[in-house]
């Protein structure tokens, strides 16, 4: 074994796919926090990055396309002491399972999902996805597609989220940092990872991240400015966007709030107080 | 003189008029006073208007469904005497507020008493809405029976509320007592007393469910809501702190057995509910729990389909689907209780099961089961619970899918040292790391599929009622055990076997019923007869297909009726 999280299966990706990097950047991350291999979860979707499943050595629930979200928000629900990180693509995230990245942001499940964004469906060898800029041809859409682009961070930012930040696959350090912070941070963390697909993105080039992609020096301290910068697709900003601190879910649950759900006994349960309100 | 053993009473009128609540309080009346009850009750899909009914048969002894003849009939709106007139005779008698609207010019049956619920209660110092506990005094005395168990009903209903509340409520049942004391004399009817120390509670098929979950150590719930599986969430949310329960009401189905499922990798016993087209959306995380070996109980409260169908009515369409629910194949458990006490025993049943086996649950109800009232003996306070299958000490090296000897491998649960593996929903190795090979995927494939054989051994007996052999038996699965029951009290001679659990199929025990009687009846409440396909693809025998799919449950009248013409054209 290379490293402690490192599998015995060498990953699949491409040569010049921008995963092997955000797969470094994650493992260098977990090793700054002194995470033991078992002492967290991560939960992937279906999707090149997604198969990283088979790469990482922890605990890993290697879910269904779009659905990674709930079933992390679960695994956090039944254990919120682990750290649960989600590796997600931009089809899945945005696309299949869009209404669970909506609706389980505004309960701020305290989950850190990394979406690697490549701009298009990879697995599937290269149709569009909902970050495609209008106008792209692919697989999908060889006359180029009519919709706009969906603007993750700025749904992201309207949508309450508590942590908002994009990175670049290709900056290693920065996005190691990123990644740090992610985890982190006590909430909701939306890390939209900026990635080239080298078999089937021939627009979003490492070339096009050059002309685009510049460092926010610092995390803007207001939504409305976070969400103005979020809107800008001449320029990319990396960095964290915005963040802020906010109860988790499980610390408002009336149930959570008590223990770990895990920890429950079931050994012996008594519902007569409940069958005597049936008689 | 001889004295009535059994009543039937019916209340109908438009939504939000309170009827199924007052309904209810009656209903619980006259459980306390030791009947043994059932409710049913109809609604449209609406908030306000349409036409809801309920009702209510009691008798001092077992009763086990709605019976469609009345004898008492509340009307409190003038459509709804048209539209019951063929649940009447001319022994039922009618109560309607003549002050509200006259009687309809049609020919009528029974008799027709004026009552004006609404004034009764302002003369006795409350609100016009309290005339249904007025009509609640009224029908009790009716039938010559004491107010104390409403009264008793009525104090625990308000127990949180001000003590004049009860008050002015107890009030009310005595007006209503009195103006019968009063003006009807004549009209009373002697039904007998029960003469019983058994204690009874009443409850809905889904409230059963409910309390069976948590009996099975339930830890989380998230769901959808659709009717008739809604209110398990709203029970379970109420009781959620009380008892320690996650419930989580989330943004839709596919999330609510997803959720579920990250629930129970994590080592938590985990529970969705819906109904048809929530358990379609539901279906490829069901296949998730397949092929990952993952727990979970998820309960189809069944409604006449497909599309959005009819949401209120009740139907058993579902058995086919959730037989072959999923794409390829994987072990699964169908159950479909038959009454209340079986939604409470089997329930709790698969939470245990789901778990030893590593599988998935679905437990078969409909709304007339999920929202019937049944009595039954009060169940017991406690109950223990094992844990199944987890590795204690995983050693490095770790099989989570280890395909040494068994069928079943020990699990580990995130947080564990030394436990580490790939919860996949790829195939995948004794790891759980995804794989394509061919030997791998062949017996991995054996090794899930196997387990159905084990749960087999597990299974609750399934009973059979009536006659042992014959001329003729009855076969039904789930909640139409109820109007077959109450049917046989008038069917000696006929032989019934109660299907609780389809999946695996319960071949030996159906084949050995099925050798008893000359002739054999399949009854269902589906438009193609599903459970008689079933029996036909698994025991070769072909049956009678007895089907009924209007919306409607079985009514035992009916049943008792066709089953008596076709023993006499066999």
């Amino acid at each position: 074994m290379k490293n402690q999280f490192d599998t015995h299966i060498l990953p699949t990706w491409c040569p010049g796919c921008g995963n092997w990097s955000i797969f470094t950047a994650l493992k260098q991350a977990l090793a700054k926090n002194n995470l033991q291999p078992h002492e967290f979860v991560v939960v992937t979707d279906i999707g090149c990055s997604s198969n990283a499943a088979d790469f990482i050595n922890t605990y890993v629930f290697h879910g269904l396309h779009g659905r990674s979200l709930p079933v992390a928000t679960g695994i956090k629900l039944a254990n919120h002491h682990l750290p649960v990180i989600v590796i997600i693509g931009d089809g899945a995230c945005y696309g299949e399972g869009l209404n669970h990245f909506i609706n389980l942001m505004r309960g701020n499940h305290n989950i850190t999902v990394l979406v690697c964004d490549n701009y298009l469906y990879g697995l599937t060898t290269g149709q569009y996805s909902p970050t495609t800029i209008k106008g792209t041809i692919t697989k999908s859409t060889p006359n180029g597609s009519i919709e706009e682009a969906l603007n993750p961070l700025a749904l992201a930012l309207a949508n309450q989220t508590t942590f908002a930040a994009r990175g670049y696959a290709f900056d290693l350090s920065h996005l190691t940092n990123l990644i740090d912070k992610a985890i982190n941070h006590q909430g909701f963390s939306l890390l939209d990872i900026l990635q080239p697909c080298v078999s089937f993105n021939k627009t979003q080039t490492v070339a096009w991240y050059q002309e685009k992609v510049y460092k926010l020096k610092t995390v803007f301290k207001t939504k409305p400015e976070a969400f103005n910068e979020s809107l800008r697709t001449d320029k990319l900003a990396i960095g964290i966007f915005y963040q802020e601190d906010r109860l988790t879910y499980d610390r408002e649950d009336k149930v959570l709030q008590k223990g770990l759900l895990v920890d429950k006994k079931i050994d012996k349960i008594n519902i007569g107080k409940l069958v005597e309100g049936f008689v | 003189m001889t004295r009535k053993t059994s009543f039937n009473i019916k209340i109908s009128g438009q939504a939000g008029e309170g009827i199924k609540s007052s309904g209810l309080i009656l209903a619980r009346a006259l459980t306390r006073l030791g009947y043994s009850v059932f409710g049913y009750s109809e609604y449209p899909s609406l908030i306000r208007g349409g036409e809801n009914t309920y009702q209510i048969y009691a008798s001092i002894n077992d009763v086990y469904s709605q019976i469609k003849l009345i004898d008492l009939f509340i009307a409190l709106d003038q459509k709804t005497i048209i539209n019951h007139q063929s649940e009447m005779n001319e022994k039922t008698i009618i109560l309607y507020n003549k002050a509200k609207f006259s009687l309809p010019k049609i020919s009528l049956v029974g008799q027709y008493i004026p009552i004006n619920f609404t004034e009764i209660a302002l003369k006795a110092g409350g609100s016009p809405i309290m005339g249904n506990v007025v009509s609640l005094g009224v029908v009790l005395t009716l039938f010559n029976l004491p107010l104390i168990t409403l009264k008793q009903t009525i104090a625990k209903e308000f127990s949180d509320k001000p003590a004049k509340i009860t008050e002015i409520n107890h009030r009310m049942a005595k007006a209503g007592q009195t103006y019968i004391d009063n003006h009807h004399q004549k009209l009373k009817i002697n039904v007998a007393l029960p003469n019983t120390k058994k204690k009874r509670i009443i409850i809905t098929g889904n409230e059963a469910t409910a309390l069976g979950a948590i009996a099975g150590g339930l830890q989380f719930f998230s769901t959808y809501p659709m009717t008739p599986a809604t209110s398990i969430l709203h029970f379970l949310a109420q009781e959620a702190k009380e008892m320690g329960i996650f419930v989580k009401h989330v943004e839709d189905e596919i999330s609510a057995i997803n959720m579920a499922l990250g629930a129970a990798f994590t080592g938590v016993r985990s529970m969705a509910a819906t109904s048809g087209s929530g358990l379609c959306l539901m279906a490829e995380g069901i296949t998730l729990a397949g092929i990952a070996e993952l727990p979970v109980v998820v309960v189809n409260g069944m409604r006449p389909g497909p599309g959005a169908g009819m949401p209120t009515w009740t139907g058993q369409g579902d058995l086919q689907f959730v037989l072959h629910l999923g794409h390829d194949d994987f072990p699964r458990v169908v159950l479909a209780p038959g009454d209340a006490q079986e939604a409470f025993s089997l329930t709790r049943w698969a939470l245990n099961a789901a778990e030893k086996y590593q599988l998935p649950i679905i437990i078969l109800s409909d709304k007339y089961l999920a929202e019937s009232d049944y009595s039954l003996s009060p169940f017991k306070s406690i109950y223990e619970n094992d844990r199944f299958n987890f590795a204690d000490k995983p050693s490095i090296n770790f099989k989570r899918y280890s395909l040494t000897n068994q069928s079943l491998s020990l699990r580990s649960i995130p947080g564990q040292k030394n436990g580490i593996y790939c919860c996949n929903s790829y195939e995948h190795d004794e790891y759980g790391l995804a794989t394509e090979d061919p030997q791998l995927r062949t017996k991995m494939m054996k090794k899930r599929l196997s387990k159905e054989n084990l749960v087999i051994n597990d299974l609750p007996l399934q009973l059979t009622f009536g006659a042992k052999k014959g001329k003729l038996g009855l076969i039904s699965f789930g909640s139409t055990k109820g109007p077959i029951l109450e049917a046989l009290k008038n069917l000696p001679n006929i032989g019934y076997l109660h299907l609780n659990c389809l999946w695996p199929f319960p071949k030996n025990q159906v084949i050995k019923f099925m050798n008893q009687f000359e002739k054999l009846i399949c009854l269902e409440a589906n438009a193609t007869g599903q459970l008689a396909n079933l029996l036909k693809e698994q025991t070769a025998i072909t049956l009678e297909k007895y089907l009924k799919y209007d919306g409607r449950p079985f009514y035992p009248e009916e049943i008792v009726e066709k089953i008596t013409k076709f023993v006499i054209a066999n």
